[in-house]
This record gives C-alpha cells, structure tokens and sequence, in this order.
C-alpha cells in the first residue's frame, strides 16, 4: 500500500489482526458501456418491455391489495388469523389493511351486516377509490346463515357488487386466502364485480 | 380442619345487607330469596324507585353501581307475564344485591335514571326489546332495532324467524 493513499479497511473477525483492503469496493463506477457495445445491433434493445398501460397497473395492483380494515363479527377472527403470522397474507401484499377507505383496494365483509350497520357498510363501500374489489366472507355475509331474523341483511348482494363468495361458518384462513387468490386472478384479468351495473344494487332497488 | 365454605352461604356483608333490607322492607317484599350467596328481592312495581334509592342512599348499603337492568318475559303468567331485574353493585363493601319486579301487559315503571344516569341505556333497551315503559326516562327511542321497527323482538311470541315485511324494510333514503 502506498504511502498516504486513500485506504478504507474493516476489521476481519475471525482474525483481528488482518485487516481487509476494500478500497476496491468503494470506487466510483465504471460509466456503463452498452452505447458502444450495441452499436449497429437492431434487434437486442434491452430493458424495454412493451405491455399496456392497464395490464402493468393492474399488476401493480395484485401485489398490493389493500382491504378496508373491517370486521363486523366472528369471521373477522379467521380474518385476523390470515392477517397474522401463520398464514402471513403480507407475502402478497395485503397485510397493510387500511383504516381508511380512502386508500383501500376493496372491502372483506367478515361476518352479519345488520339493518342498522348497513347503511354504515355502503357508505364505506362507496368511499373506496374506484377500481374495488369485494369479498364476501362466511355464510352470514353471504346469505344471512342461521340468522333469518328481524334485523340481519340476508345476504350482502343485496346491498354490494360481489366479486367473490367464501363460504363456511367461519371459513378457515385458508379458504380466505384461495378468496383473495381469486380476487388476485380478476384483478389480473381486470374484472369488477360492478362491471355492467349502473349503480350499486340497494341504489337500484331504491330506484337512484 | 375447617369445614370448606358452602358456596351456598352468605357472607358476612351481605347477611348485614339482608337484614337491613328486611328490616326497613320486610312486609312490602313479595318474595325472598339466596342462590350460591346472592340475594335476591322481589318488590311491588310501586315500591321500586323508593327501594332502589334506599338501596343507594343508605349508609350501610351503599350500593353505589348499577350493574344492569334488564326485562325478561315470562308467558305462562297470566297477570304479570313481565320482570324488570336491577342488579345493583357496592364497590366500598364489595357486596351484590338483585331487585326484581313483576309487571302486567301495559304497566311501566318510573325511572331510575335519577338515581345512576346510566340506567339510560338499559331502560332503553328493555323498552326497545320487551316494551317496558319507564316514565320519566329522558330518551326512550330505538336504539338496536331500525327507527320503523314494528314489534318487540325479546317478547317470547316474537316470530323467531322470517325479516318482517320483505328482504330489507328500512328505507334507507337519507342514510347512505
Ligand atoms: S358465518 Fe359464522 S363465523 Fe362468520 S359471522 Fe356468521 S356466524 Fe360468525
């Protein structure tokens, strides 16, 4: 090493009394040299993909599906479940449910819509950006389950452009997680459970 | 080695709690009675508000906290098919006493809103669910059930099944 040369060093562990010369590692970069190496080459441009607009945005959108942090009943425990550490549904991108339905993707309905709750639940819905995505989760949401009684929505359809149904009382995490595989799928394929609707079914059976 | 406790017994502050109730109620009490240590009063719907403010008043009783008031609906009896349970809490003496009244079709109660304000919110609901009234109870509206709502769903001849008049009766207009 020359006299009173740049020099940067790291201590090795495994033998303190060595030490390692990286200056190698910290020079500046070498400028990139493909002008001169694809001169006269027409067919090999790389690092240009062509594709759609929509088809990178909706890819985009797969890995990051959002869902409204929002649970209504005992579903929303198998809900939790997936979200924690066991079934891990952030390998996907979707721990980040936000409190907020202004940054969520979409909206899982864990558990019963009750009369009072559901004008609550399509405010909700309508205040998530456009494009949205629905899953249903459990029999309640569904079709109302066991409880045909005087106060529980029979069925969410009713009131929400469903895009998909997971069935079960509660459904296991994992039939949660083929649920939210099958919304990654029509994201990909940019289907909306709302597709060929005016308006939202409970506007339209209020005649909006 | 001491004989272990029947949890039936009465401890000491509540046989304190029991005969100074009956020593200022003992005639006005319909019924009596002590489950695994608990008493429980049977009163006159008349009686009520002067026990349950004799209740929270004394110095003895102190029975600062109302747990909960709720209804029940008993059918088979023909005059007085409906109760109102009080079950009232003393935090300085650690000690639970039940208040229980019978009511006919019809007949309502005063309230106790003026004795612990959160007897709102259960007086509330008992009217809401069994259609108890409580004179004197500054907001006796529908508090689970939608404002249209046409029955009273706790009731034992309630239908158990079937939405009332079509898949969704609420008009959700102004609402969402
Ligand atoms: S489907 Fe079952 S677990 Fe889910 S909300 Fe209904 S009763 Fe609860």
């Amino acid at each position: 090493m020359e006299e009173g040369s740049a020099f940067v060093g790291i201590a090795d562990p495994r033998d303190p009394r060595e030490i390692r010369d990286l200056s190698a590692a910290f020079k500046r970069p070498s400028p990139i040299e493909l002008p001169q190496t694809l001169e006269g080459d027409e067919e090999h441009v790389p690092g240009v993909l062509t594709t759609t607009l929509d088809k990178i945005i909706n890819f985009g959108a797969t890995v990051s599906y959002w869902p409204l942090l929002f649970g209504l009943a005992c579903c929303a425990i198998e809900m939790m479940a997936c979200a924690g550490p066991r079934w891990d549904i952030s390998r996907f991108g979707m721990e980040a449910m936000r409190a907020s339905p202004r940054q969520a993707d979409g909206m899982i309905v864990a558990g019963w819509v009750s009369l009072k709750m559901a004008p609550r639940v399509i405010r909700l819905y309508e205040q998530i950006p456009d494009p949205k995505w629905v899953l249903v989760m459990g029999s309640c949401a569904t079709s109302g389950n066991i409880w045909d009684t005087y106060n529980i929505v029979q069925g969410v359809d009713a009131l929400l452009p469903v895009d998909v149904y997971v069935p079960g009382c509660p459904p296991r995490p994992e039939a949660l997680w083929q649920g939210l595989e099958m919304i990654r799928k029509r994201i990909r394929e940019g289907k909306h459970g709302y597709d060929g609707m005016h308006t939202i079914p409970i506007r339209a059976a209020m005649g909006e | 080695m001491a004989q272990a406790k029947s949890i039936d017994e009465l401890s000491a502050v509540h046989k304190q709690v029991a005969s100074v109730l009956q020593s200022k109620f003992g005639r006005k009490f319909a019924e009596s009675s002590t489950f695994r240590g608990e008493l429980t009063y049977v009163v006159a719907p008349e009686d009520w508000h002067a026990v349950l403010e004799f209740c929270r008043d004394t110095e003895e009783l102190q029975f600062d906290r109302l747990d909960c008031l709720c209804g029940n609906h008993f059918p088979e009896r023909e005059e007085a098919p409906f109760e109102v349970i009080a079950n009232l809490v003393s935090i300085p003496n650690t000690t639970r006493v039940r208040v229980k009244t019978r009511l006919s079709e019809d007949q309502s109660l005063p309230t106790v809103t003026d004795l612990w304000p959160s007897a709102g919110f259960d007086e509330r609901e008992t009217w809401e669910m069994y259609g108890i009234g409580f004179e004197g109870n500054p907001n006796l509206t529908r508090l689970l059930t939608v404002p249209d709502f046409n029955g009273f769903p706790l009731r034992k001849d309630f239908p158990l099944q079937g939405t009332v008049g079509g898949r969704i009766r609420w008009d959700f207009k102004g609402e969402i």
